[in-house]
């Protein structure tokens, strides 16, 4: 690891607009180990149908609900806005501006998400895919996400440098373009909904952009200042970037149509789909090539992006592979597609993103991690985790597709030969689960240090980049 | 562009724009005033809309999340084995769900296919359904393999005699008591029997080859 890097290792601007960043991501983190209760839960009923089956708050499809909402909305979205606006903040190179609206955004959105789970388990969910919170809490939602982003494009519109840099894009995008994609979508699902299959064609584009305009962004702006911040050189190849971001935002979310193959559904949405598949390969290609080096170095940071950066990039081969109709023959409708999602929300966008929270946050904090094998230990749970999480069902899904194909079978003896992946299934969101409570806690003691201290600030002993970041191999 | 915020405020909209517009607008321009076929042989049109009690159904049937397990979308038969499965005999077209409040198309096939459940052969009762969704044992298994609802039902003391939708069997397992569907149960098994697509529209008709003359469908 270079020196160049180590004197803006702890700036002012961190110090000084850390709180609006370390509540965000204190609730990402909460919500990530909420999140996998419910998954956890969701994945015992799969091979157990009775397992808390009485209660109907916890019936299966409520439970897998709650899972995918705290998800997305709880973990992904406020892990994901703190590193947009640390990364904007950093990047401005002034202290964050306009931080008791990001703070009030927060505790707004945070309380929208949880009456809105409230509303999920007692019955109240839209049965939409990503937008199941309840048409009360939706508008709470838009205000909020407001309020937060204003911090962000404030940071953006006022730096003190002339150029960009990708981070800037990515995080501006994700920024922007969420509150127009919510309020297009709940308008024309909720509001005054659509009929009859515009209703899921609709739900199908708003899934993807989800992912499209706003997760994959928020991740990449992280990924795209960490990577050359620890390796200490240029992006290789940073001319295609600017082209390979417009590509994500333009073909992306056209690629929602191929859970429709073969549907009742215009043809030419999932021919079209197919088309954007591939067409938006170039995005990820561009990004895996920018990000190399993260492959090559060490550290926790490291480990984090490049097994993210690599499950990004499987995962849109996986789409674009099973966007083609023979194949989507046996995948469709199976755990598979579970895999995929899975590789994609938790193999990639979650990873990257914990490998931006492993590093920013002791630079907020102005000290390291709380505990080095909390790290470790996290580190091995998540990326195990994953590894049976995806590959279980990949399996499982595989099984169940080519089992669906042939008639005869029952879906009795269907269950009875996923069974065991199932079970897998069960074990890895147990790991996941474990894990993610390793980082909330090593997160909360690392915090609290720092509140109870006080103003007393420990930066100057902390300068390595190595010592903040909790070497631990 | 990169450096001009104004112009990449513009690009960034016109990304939605377009994605928004690509998709959604489009297609809303393309199937969002479908109607009703009228069938002159019939003198009826179709789809038929649900009864009420069908529709309200619908809603318990997604606030449940049955569609975590269940699809309704019957694939052409040449694609995938859905009607060597009985599931349909015709692939599912737009003109189907018109009707619906909230069409349940799904993604995951955990259980079978729903679609034509209603016409389904041999059809489950009434009584057979409350008794399966209560249990979560399909007829004649011995094992549980779908998740039991039983807070769909009402455990409650027999005053004078049974009421008549009590499932059966377990009515004198505990001695003056009887498990008696909800007011929620009724509506979602009416939505269940209320599943069928069978009617056969033009459009699906070009996959299926049909003998029978124009006009003459059923
Ligand atoms: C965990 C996944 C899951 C959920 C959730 C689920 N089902 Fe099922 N369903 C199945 C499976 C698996 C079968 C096939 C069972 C078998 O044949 O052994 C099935 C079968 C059925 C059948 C056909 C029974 C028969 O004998 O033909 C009906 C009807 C049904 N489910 C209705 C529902 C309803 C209504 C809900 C929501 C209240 C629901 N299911 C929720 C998995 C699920």
């Amino acid at each position: 690891m270079s020196s160049t890097s180590t004197h803006a290792e702890v700036t002012a601007a961190d110090t000084a607009g850390r709180w609006p960043v370390l509540l965000l991501l204190a609730s990402g983190l909460g919500w990530l180990v909420i999140s996998g209760i419910f998954a956890l839960i969701a994945s015992i009923q799969l091979h157990s149908p009775t397992f808390m089956s009485a209660c109907e708050w916890f019936t299966h499809g409520r439970v897998g609900a709650l899972a995918e909402t705290s998800f997305v909305y709880g973990w992904a979205a406020n892990a994901g806005l703190g590193i947009a606006l640390w990364v904007l903040g950093r990047l401005g190179g002034a202290t964050l501006r306009a931080q008791n609206w990001a703070m009030t955004g927060t505790l707004f959105w945070n309380l929208g998400i949880t009456l809105g789970l409230g509303g999920i388990a007692t019955g109240e969910a839209t049965s939409f895919a990503f937008l199941e919170l309840p048409r009360y809490v939706q508008p709470l939602l838009v205000v909020a996400y407001i309020a937060i982003g204003i911090s962000g494009i404030l940071a953006w519109s006022g730096r003190r440098t002339e150029g960009t840099y990708a981070s800037h894009w990515y995080a501006v995008a994700a920024l922007f373009l969420f509150p127009w994609l919510l309020i297009a979508a709940q308008t024309m699902l909720l509001w005054s909904p659509v009929r009859g299959v515009l209703q899921p064609i609709i739900d199908g584009w708003y899934v993807q952009s989800v992912f499209s305009l706003w997760l994959a962004p928020l991740a990449l702006a992280g990924a795209y200042y960490v990577v050359p911040k620890i390796t200490g050189q240029a992006l290789p190849s940073y001319e295609f970037a600017p082209l390979a971001f417009w590509t994500l935002l333009f073909v992306g979310t056209m690629t929602g149509g191929r859970h429709l193959i073969g549907g009742p559904v215009p043809a030419w949405i999932p021919t079209l789909a197919n088309a954007a598949c591939w067409m938006v390969l170039f995005h990820f290609i561009v990004v895996a090539l920018n990000l190399r080096g993260a492959l090559t170095g060490g550290g926790t940071s490291l480990t984090f992006i490049s097994f993210g950066l690599l499950a990004y990039f499987a995962g849109a081969v996986l789409d674009a592979v099973t966007s083609f109709r023979g194949v989507a023959l046996v995948t469709q409708f199976t755990y598979f597609t579970t895999a995929q999602q899975q590789l994609a929300l938790y193999g990639g966008i979650s990873m990257l993103l914990l490998g931006s929270i492993y590093f920013a946050v002791p630079r907020l904090t102005g000290r390291p991690w709380n505990s080095g094998s909390f790290v470790r230990g996290h580190r091995v749970l998540a990326m195990v985790g994953i590894f049976l999480l995806v590959g279980s069902l990949a399996v499982a899904g595989w099984i169940q597709g080519t089992e669906l194909s042939n008639a005869k079978t029952t879906f009795g003896e269907i269950a009875g030969r996923t069974r065991p992946w199932l079970l897998a299934v069960t074990v890895a969101q147990g790991f996941l689960l474990v894990g993610n409570i390793l980082i909330l806690v090593n997160f909360l003691r690392s915090v609290s240090d720092v509140w109870c201290a006080g103003a007393v600030s420990q930066v100057g002993a902390f300068r390595q980049p190595t010592t903040m970041e909790v070497h631990a191999s | 562009m990169m450096k001009n915020g104004f112009f990449f405020f513009i690009g960034l909209l016109a990304a939605f724009l377009l994605g928004w517009g690509g998709i959604p607008l489009l297609a809303h321009k393309q199937i969002g005033a479908l109607a009703p076929f009228y069938d002159d042989g019939e003198s009826s049109s179709f789809p038929t809309r649900p009864p009420g009690v069908a529709a309200r159904g619908q809603l318990v049937y997604a606030d449940l999340g049955c569609v975590a397990c269940h699809t309704q979308q019957v694939r052409r038969p040449d694609f995938g084995s859905d009607k060597a499965r009985g599931w349909g005999d015709r692939q599912s077209v737009a003109r189907d769900y018109i009707f619906q409040g909230r069409p349940q198309l799904g993604d995951a096939r955990i259980g079978p296919d729903l679609a034509n459940w209603g016409v389904r052969k041999p059809p489950l009762d009434a009584g057979g359904i409350a008794q399966f969704l209560y249990s979560g044992v399909v007829s004649g298994a011995k094992a549980v393999t779908h998740p039991p609802f039983p807070f769909l039902f009402d455990d409650r003391p027999i005053v004078g005699e049974a009421a008549p939708d009590a499932l059966v069997g377990l009515v004198d397992k505990t001695p003056r008591r009887q498990i008696v569907p909800t007011e929620r149960a009724r509506t979602l098994i009416a939505y269940l029997q209320s599943l069928n697509n069978a009617y056969e529209y033009p459009e699906a008709r070009h996959v299926v080859p049909v003998v029978a003359k124009e006009g003459a469908h059923k």
